[in-house]
């Protein structure tokens, strides 16, 4: 009796449970989010990536067809660096800054960007702000025998100057089709107090294009004070790749007349034998005919 | 022949000269027609309107035809089998085994090659692959290594067939006019001399020696068919010997039944003994054996390992949607036959016909395993695909093609046996002569 009781319960609990997991997994609602990362590449024009998602819990998904503004400084349509945008498939949108801003963009060294959507239902009235000091990141090499080394370093407008900062965290590597490989041992370097960071190029042989060369990349990924600072440079160091083309060689995926020599060779022979034996035997059928007509 | 009876030469002779079709014969014979018929009229139908009749698709792009090939190219073995290897080997009761083996041989290569063309939709391109072609291809090797079986396979059945001739031809009275031009014109220059007698004995021995390799390579070119192309269930380096044994299952498994049919058709019981279905019996167990052996490799081996795409092709296979025709192969084609065969009673002639039947049914749905339930898994999944695609059962246009060919080689096979002597006269005599001298 007791222990019927017990199940009982138990079987309430469980039932209970089950029903709260179910209801609370169908109930999670989802926050519409939007973000915008400020990008400098090899220190020209500065571009805005707008990035829209919805937060399901912990997991993000990428909403698209969200249209936005990317203001500067301010949100007055005459400060707006292009019409809206749209996000993609993954949510993302890029805009560039447009030459009708030049004046203000050189005006000032520190500036505020402004993204805001419009015409969304759910997004709608959702806004979000990036401020940025203007800062150069720039990147060079020196060659000393066998010892590669690349050195970068960063700067940012201060009073009119442009200033080495101490303490930015940038990565360096070389571009590879899926990501960047690092050239050393470490995963990060920071800029020493006049702005500086120097790394050893520990990747020899590594393939690069014909010509050998290779592609350095430094990055300041998301840095609160100068946003993400990108510069890339090419350098001969990588192995010269060579391209076999075996297209027009003979191989046996190759056109008819481009048969491999050794299967030419072997496929007549054994044709040669089979049907030589077989000509030969006709031969003995005939003489076996004209053996039947002179004794007939 | 029974070693207890002497024969003489006329009574042999009177026996195994062909005979006209009786009202059996006759039903036989309509009904192969009808069926021939009704093949020739859905393979209009597919001529004109274009391989769109039949169930094939983007997937299945091999059905019921290259099954079909694959089982009359299996069965053709059996010519080089029982004529080659065992006069090479000096076995002494082949004699009336030898051209029911060579006859089957013929009428299923001449299938094998018509069926291909069938399957190729547009036969008037066929010339195309002869003229363009290429040589890497496995495609081009099936093309010559056919034509070359089908050569040495008729000139064996023609050179062995000479002095049968000449005794038909001598028998003109007894037999009538209706064949009597055309043996003439086959054979009418053969005498029998010592010099056409020794040039012929040498031929034979050549063609004997030259259509192993040939055979070997038509089964094995036939599995590389399959074996060069990476799918799952194909994909494997066991395949040219798999085929090669299986051919010689199904060829022997042929000419039991086939043995069985023209003993009983045409009274042979004195030619045709206990002893041959004795014998033909143990060389079919060996031969299950042989195949029930690469079959377990050639299952046992992915499923160990189980890749996810053979494990997907394989579940249907074991149990999935290919499962009833997949164990009735193992079960009917393989493992019931062994277990009537090894037991005495079970090598007489009515048992070991049962088994022979059981062989040549399980070993043509073996062929259609082998093709179809490989193009239904591709590695890629099949994405956005209509329903229709992920499955494949035969029109009756396929159907009606198939059955067609299938009654087209036994066709051929009951012709011949109408024309020629099914068990060589000349061959008869000579053995019977050769026990009563060693006496």
């Amino acid at each position: 009796m007791k222990l019927s009781k017990i199940n009982r319960n138990s079987l309430v609990i469980l039932a209970l449970f089950v029903s709260t997991a179910s209801v609370s997994q169908d109930s999670v609602a989802k926050t519409p989010v939007l973000k915008l990362l400020y990008f400098s590449s090899d220190n020209k024009i500065p571009s805005l990536h707008v990035q829209t998602k919805w937060k399901a819990g912990k997991k993000y998904q990428p909403a698209k067809g969200i249209s936005v503004t990317v203001y500067l400084d301010s949100a007055t349509t005459a400060l707006a660096l292009s019409n809206k945008i749209i996000t993609d498939e993954s949510g993302e949108a890029v805009v560039i800054m447009p030459p009708s801003l030049k004046t203000k963009w050189e005006a000032s060294a520190k500036h505020k960007f402004i993204a805001e959507v419009t015409g969304s239902k759910e997004f709608d009235g959702l806004s979000a702000e990036t401020e940025i000091t203007k800062a150069k990141l720039e990147l060079d090499t020196t060659t000393d025998g066998e010892t590669k080394t690349v050195s970068t370093i960063v700067t940012a407008l201060q009073n009119g100057k442009w200033t080495p900062i101490k303490g930015v965290e940038m990565k360096i590597g070389v571009k590879r089709l899926g990501s960047d490989l690092k050239i050393g041992d470490d995963d990060t370097y920071t800029t020493d107090s006049l702005g500086k960071v120097s790394a050893q190029f520990k990747r020899d042989s590594l393939p690069g294009d014909e010509k050998g060369n290779l592609v350095l990349v430094a990055k300041v990924e998301e840095n609160e004070q100068f946003g993400n600072l990108v510069v890339e440079k090419t350098v001969p160091w990588g192995a010269k790749l060579k391209i076999e083309n075996t297209f027009n060689q003979r191989s046996l995926f190759a056109t008819r007349n481009k048969t491999p020599g050794w299967l030419l060779f072997m496929a007549y022979l054994i044709i040669g034998i089979v049907w030589g034996t077989l000509i030969y035997l006709i031969n003995r059928l005939i003489k076996i005919k004209k053996l039947g007509k002179i004794s007939g | 022949m029974e070693n207890s009876t002497v024969l003489t030469n006329e009574q042999i002779t009177q026996d195994l000269l062909p005979q006209k079709f009786g009202k059996r014969g006759m039903i036989w014979t309509a009904i192969l027609i009808v069926i021939c018929c009704i093949g020739a009229i859905a393979y209009i139908k597919q001529l004109r309107k274009g391989l769109v009749v039949t169930n094939m698709g983007d997937y299945v792009s091999w059905g019921i035809y290259i099954s079909n090939f694959v089982f009359f190219v299996a069965i053709s073995l059996v010519g080089s089998l029982i004529t080659a290897i065992f006069r090479l080997a000096k076995v002494p009761w082949r004699t009336p085994l030898t051209r029911i083996s060579e006859i089957i041989a013929v009428s299923a290569i001449t299938f094998a090659g018509l069926i291909i063309i069938v399957d190729m939709g547009r036969p008037e391109r066929l010339l195309n692959l002869l003229l363009h072609g290429r040589l890497q291809s496995p495609i081009a090797w099936d093309v010559i290594v056919i034509g070359t079986y089908f050569c040495i396979s008729l000139f064996l059945l023609y050179i062995t067939l000479l002095p049968d001739i000449s005794v038909l031809i001598k028998a003109k009275d007894k037999l009538g006019k209706p064949f009597s031009k055309l043996y003439c014109w086959l054979a009418s220059y053969w005498k029998g001399t010592e010099a056409q007698e020794k040039i012929r004995d040498r031929a034979i021995t050549i063609l004997c020696i030259i259509i192993i390799p040939v055979a070997f390579c038509i089964h094995t070119v036939t599995s590389w068919l399959f074996a060069t192309t990476y799918r799952p269930g194909w994909d494997s380096t066991n395949f040219g010997a798999y085929f090669v044994s299986g051919a010689f299952l199904v060829g022997a498994g042929g000419v039991v039944v086939a043995m069985y049919i023209f003993r009983k058709v045409y009274n042979l019981e004195k030619y045709i003994t206990d002893k041959h279905f004795d014998k033909m019996a143990r060389i079919l167990v060996l031969l299950a054996l042989l195949y029930l052996y690469f079959n377990v490799n050639e299952y046992l081996v992915p499923a160990f390992k189980m890749k996810k795409p053979e494990a997907e092709h394989l579940r249907t296979l074991f149990a999935g949607d290919f499962a009833p025709i997949f164990w009735f192969a193992i079960l009917v084609g393989m493992i019931i036959p062994i277990i009537i065969l090894i037991n005495k009673k079970g090598r007489r002639p009515l048992p070991m016909f049962i088994a022979g039947v059981m062989v040549v049914v399980g070993a043509w749905f073996k062929r259609y395993l082998i093709v179809t339930p490989t193009l239904l898994h591709p590695f890629l999944p099949m994405y956005d695909a209509p329903e229709s695609y992920h499955h494949y059962f035969p029109s009756w246009e396929e159907w009606a093609i198939a059955m067609g060919s299938l009654a087209g080689m036994l066709l051929i096979i009951t012709f011949f046996v109408r024309i020629f002597p099914i068990i060589s006269i000349y061959k008869t005599i000579t053995d019977q002569n050769e026990t009563v001298e060693n006496k």
